[in-house]
């Protein structure tokens, strides 16, 4: 028989205590210190037994005159008969509810306000179960005294205590470190982040160059981690053109954050930036918005175009075994490969005709493929005159996006190749058209993926940050550069390519990218995205508070935890904007690697930059 | 009886048979006086005087019983006779500001004649509580008695500055001082046909002039109309009791008041069958008692584990 009800009875008759039978489970009443060496807090609250508990999840009557929080971490104990150890059961409120008892109608809260019924206000707090321990699934019995769990006890019900390297990954509504287990980022147990969010809360960026920091800075990587390297493609606006500038919005309070995570407040240290050349600038010379020092401009020459058999990159479905013409593109690929001569300076000879521009290039193919005599070994056997013109129409609809990105026009072009040597290069991809983005994400990460593949070894690590996953990696559909982020997502973990994707709505990605995930990140949704089966890992109330979630505050899920974790993470130390950029020097950004096309130290106009800008600390006060 | 041999639950419901209301001290043949404030000849409705006195705060007293189970109670002669086990409650209400339950307190009991044993259940214990006489009526007084006595004990009557209000009529046995008893039902007929018509006139808020009645024991009463009712003339009534003893200029202090305050508290007919007359602190005191009272069920299987597992040796 219960007796949890006769334990709450305060009667008048001074002998109504429970009996002999309920003396022997008097868990709920007595505490022994010696069975919990951890340091626990007062008890807050006592299991109820009006809703049923389950082992997964169960209701928590708070004690007056304490309360409980969404996100807080408690820890109760139950006693199994023929066991010495009690079994622990440790939990997070995902809900919380207040009520009058006492009034039956809605209308009785002004009667209960006016003095005339009386009633008494109860909260109760849902509690998804995080952990048992030692695992024996049992359910919490009602009237067990809760505790909060902090310290170890929290860790514990977290599971931090378990990870070896732990990443502090941001902070809990009370101010406690949320901690990932580097295990599931390195490639040991799992590896990959993706974050979902609408856009215009910008965060997923954000979040993504966070970890990074967190990753750089918090020295779980070890002796790797100055090997360790991250490539950021920049997709939209400027944000991370001034990852290498101190943030002059940082503010104390902001700073103390950091200190709480036990993170340097500070800008990258070592950063390369590249972006495109200047259309129509023979000395292609970047284009760069309010970022103009210390950004070196990329492009690939026609060299390298042919011998690097990037032409399939060109076309979005180039992949599709449904569409005839791409016969045509591998076929003309290796034609290219094959029959190219280098020309000096990039530039390249087809056939006897010298190309120093894209276009000439194209010319070229189209000259080779309306040739009666050559059309049979650049398009193939038996390839029809309609095929061969889809493929000559889509080249030519490529001419203008990649005219400035392939060239054989520019002197001493291996200043301009894309070849990382600072711990973080951010590659500008904001401004070009899709195509153009599509081409140049393949080729660099395939270009990255296979020199991974050559080494054979996992680290040095690289990560990569890529926003909009839906446009390169698209549940539907073929094209080369999905296929090398599933190869990243599904082998990336074995050879230390570590994908950090982001995206405003995941139910639009390829699913094998985000199952390859191990962390999952969602900000701020969309109520009709929340609702979709791709953030089935987040509890009914974590979708919900998903619709209402503030800039700077994050859920995160990761493969050890049941109970995904809402964080916060700080106002980026780094600039976002120009205004934001304190000048090189004064926010102690350096040149990083020997010999890179470094950044930070040439520039010098970054003080003045923007000081107009009337929107100047509004970063500071969205962020709270 | 004295000496126990055995006990057994009646099968039946224990509320079964059971009286549903009594009150032993209304009785009919009373003798009112309907001229202790004035001539019977000049009553007319009473409003609330401009300065009246209004008290502080209001408390509510009220208790509530139920029988848990009927047990026969086999003696030494080998015959068996009836006994109760009972849960009682008494709490108290206090109105100010908030509606506060200042007390509250729960018994149990079990009743019969003389000799009946303590019964523990994991519900809690059930007191040998010891009747003159094991006919129903009697045991039920033995239960409402004990219910009385918490009333009289949760009632904070040396308080100063406020008026404690008991639901029901004036108990002589357990009095508590300076309380007003208050009468939702009118089952007796205290005045002449001439002063009656006086309550049929009463708008809310007003009050009639006081009368004596005299039984057991001596009290003033008034009637009062809490509100505007539709129907009969005497919906919305009621009557209240007031000690003589507090003297007759304070329980016309207390009457004014009673009419002033109490229509606050009336409740509506959608929340309350019993409206507008079941004050809302006193139903919501009875709820919170009701359930203090605890689960039937768990208390009836608890009194049968008890009375399987009951040995007399265990009575001295």
């Amino acid at each position: 028989m219960s007796t949890g009800w006769a334990r709450r009875q305060e009667g008048a008759v001074p002998s109504e205590r429970p009996g002999a039978g309920a003396a022997s489970h008097g868990t709920g009443l007595s505490w022994n210190p010696a069975m919990n060496e951890q340091p626990t807090s007062p008890h807050i609250g006592r299991v109820i037994g009006t809703d049923p508990a389950t082992p997964l999840e169960f209701w928590v009557a708070v004690r007056e005159g304490c309360f409980l929080q969404l996100d807080d971490v408690l820890v109760l104990e139950r006693e199994l008969p023929g066991r010495s150890e009690p079994v622990r059961i440790y939990g997070m409120v995902s809900d919380l509810r207040a009520r009058h008892e006492g009034a039956r109608f809605d209308s009785d809260v002004f009667l209960i306000e006016e003095g005339v019924l009386p009633a008494q206000v109860t909260e109760a707090a849902k509690v998804l179960a995080t952990r048992f321990e030692p695992e024996i699934y049992v359910t919490p019995v009602p009237g067990e005294v809760v505790r909060k769990a902090t310290g170890e006890a929290r860790d514990q019900a977290l599971f931090f205590d378990g990870m070896k390297h732990r990443i502090p990954v941001g902070l809990s509504r009370d101010g406690e470190i949320v901690h990932a287990n580097l295990e599931f980022l390195d490639g040991t147990r799992g590896a990959h982040v993706n974050i979902s969010g609408v856009s215009g809360v910008a965060t997923k960026t954000s979040y993504a160059v966070f970890l990074l920091h967190s990753l750089f800075t918090s020295g779980q990587l070890g002796a790797g981690s100055h090997n360790t390297r991250a490539l950021i493609f920049n997709v939209k606006g400027e944000d991370l053109l001034f990852l290498d500038r101190a943030n002059r919005h940082l503010d104390g309070q902001q700073m103390a954050r950091y200190t709480a995570l036990g993170l340097p407040a500070q800008a990258f240290r070592s950063v390369e930036l590249w972006a495109p050349p200047r259309r129509g600038d023979p000395s292609a010379a970047p284009q760069t918005g309010s970022r103009g020092d210390g950004v070196t401009a990329f492009f690939w020459t026609l060299e390298e175009f042919c011998q690097d058999e990037l032409l399939p990159f060109l076309f979005a479905d180039a992949d599709d075994e449904r569409q005839q013409y791409t016969i045509v593109v591998h076929n003309v690929t290796a034609r290219l490969r094959r029959e190219a001569t280098a020309a000096g300076e990039g530039g390249v000879r087809v056939g006897g005709v010298t190309c120093r521009t894209f276009e000439q290039l194209i010319e070229t193919i189209g000259d080779r493929l309306e040739d009666e005599e050559a059309r049979y070994d650049w398009a193939g056997r038996s390839i029809g005159a309609g095929t061969i013109n889809a493929f000559v129409r889509r080249l030519h609809a490529a001419r203008k996006d990649l005219g400035h990105l392939v060239r054989g026009d520019v002197p001493n072009p291996a200043k301009h190749r894309l070849d990382f040597q600072n711990q973080v290069a951010v590659v500008d991809i904001a401004k070009l058209s899709r195509r153009a983005q599509r081409f140049v994400v393949g080729v660099v990460l395939r270009k990255a993926f296979q020199q991974k593949e050559e080494t054979g070894s996992r680290e040095p690590l690289l990560f990569v940050v890529l926003d909009e996953l839906n446009k390169y990696a698209p549940r539907e559909g073929h094209s080369p550069i999905k296929e090398i982020l599933l190869d990243i997502a599904e082998r990336g973990r074995s050879l230390g390519v570590i994908l950090i994707g982001a995206q405003q709505t995941a139910s639009e990605v390829e699913r094998r990218i985000i199952a390859n995930s191990s962390l999952r990140v969602v900000g701020r949704l969309d109520s009709a995205e929340a609702g979709r089966p791709e953030y089935a890992f987040l509890p009914p109330a974590h979708r919900q508070r998903a619709t209402i979630s503030k800039p700077g505050t994050m859920i995160l899920s990761q493969p050890e935890l049941p109970v995904p974790l809402v964080l916060e993470f700080p106002f980026p130390a780094w600039a976002t904007r120009p205004d934001e950029a304190e000048g090189p020097g004064e926010g102690g950004a350096e040149a990083g690697g020997a010999g890179g096309t470094g950044s930070g130290g040439e520039g010098s106009e970054g003080a003045g930059n923007g000081g107009g800008d009337p929107f100047t600390g509004l970063g500071g006060e969205e962020w709270s | 009886m004295r000496r126990v041999r055995g006990l057994a639950i009646e099968g039946w419901s224990p509320e079964y048979g059971v009286p549903v209301e009594t009150d032993p001290d209304e009785v009919p043949s009373a003798q009112v006086d309907a001229g202790v404030e004035m001539p019977a000849s000049e009553w007319r409705p009473l409003g609330a005087p401009e300065d009246a006195w209004t008290p502080e705060w209001i408390d509510f007293v009220d208790g509530v019983r139920r029988i848990d189970a009927r047990v026969w109670i086999t003696g030494a002669d080998g015959d068996a006779r009836l006994g109760l086990c009972a849960s009682f409650a008494g709490g108290v209400v206090r109105c100010d500001r908030k509606a506060v339950i200042r007390a509250l307190k729960v018994g149990r009991g079990f009743f019969g004649l003389a000799g009946v044993p303590d019964l523990h259940t994991p519900a809690g214990a059930f007191q040998a509580c010891p009747v003159a006489e094991d006919d129903i009526q009697q045991l039920i007084n033995g239960v409402q008695e004990r219910m009385g006595q918490l009333e009289v004990e949760v009632a904070d009557s040396g308080a100063a500055g406020g008026l404690i209000v008991l639901d029901g009529p004036l108990r002589g046995r357990q009095r508590i001082p300076g309380a007003i008893g208050y009468i939702k039902s009118h089952r007796v007929q205290y005045l002449a046909t001439a002063p009656r018509e006086v309550v049929a006139r009463l708008a809310p808020r007003q009050r009639t002039p006081l009368f004596l009645i005299q039984t057991k024991w001596t009290r003033y009463s008034w009637y009062l109309r809490l509100s505007e009712a539709e129907g009969h003339p005497w919906a919305g009534i009621v009557r209240c009791e007031a000690w003589t003893e507090s003297g007759l200029e304070r329980v016309k202090e207390m009457a004014d008041a009673t009419a002033a305050t109490l229509p606050r508290f009336a409740s509506e007919p959608h929340k309350d069958d019993r409206a507008p007359q079941n004050l809302y602190p006193i139903a919501g005191l009875e709820r919170e008692l009701r359930r203090r009272l605890g689960d039937p069920g768990v208390v009836y299987r608890g009194l049968q584990r008890a009375v399987a597992a009951y040995h007399p040796s265990e009575t001295p």
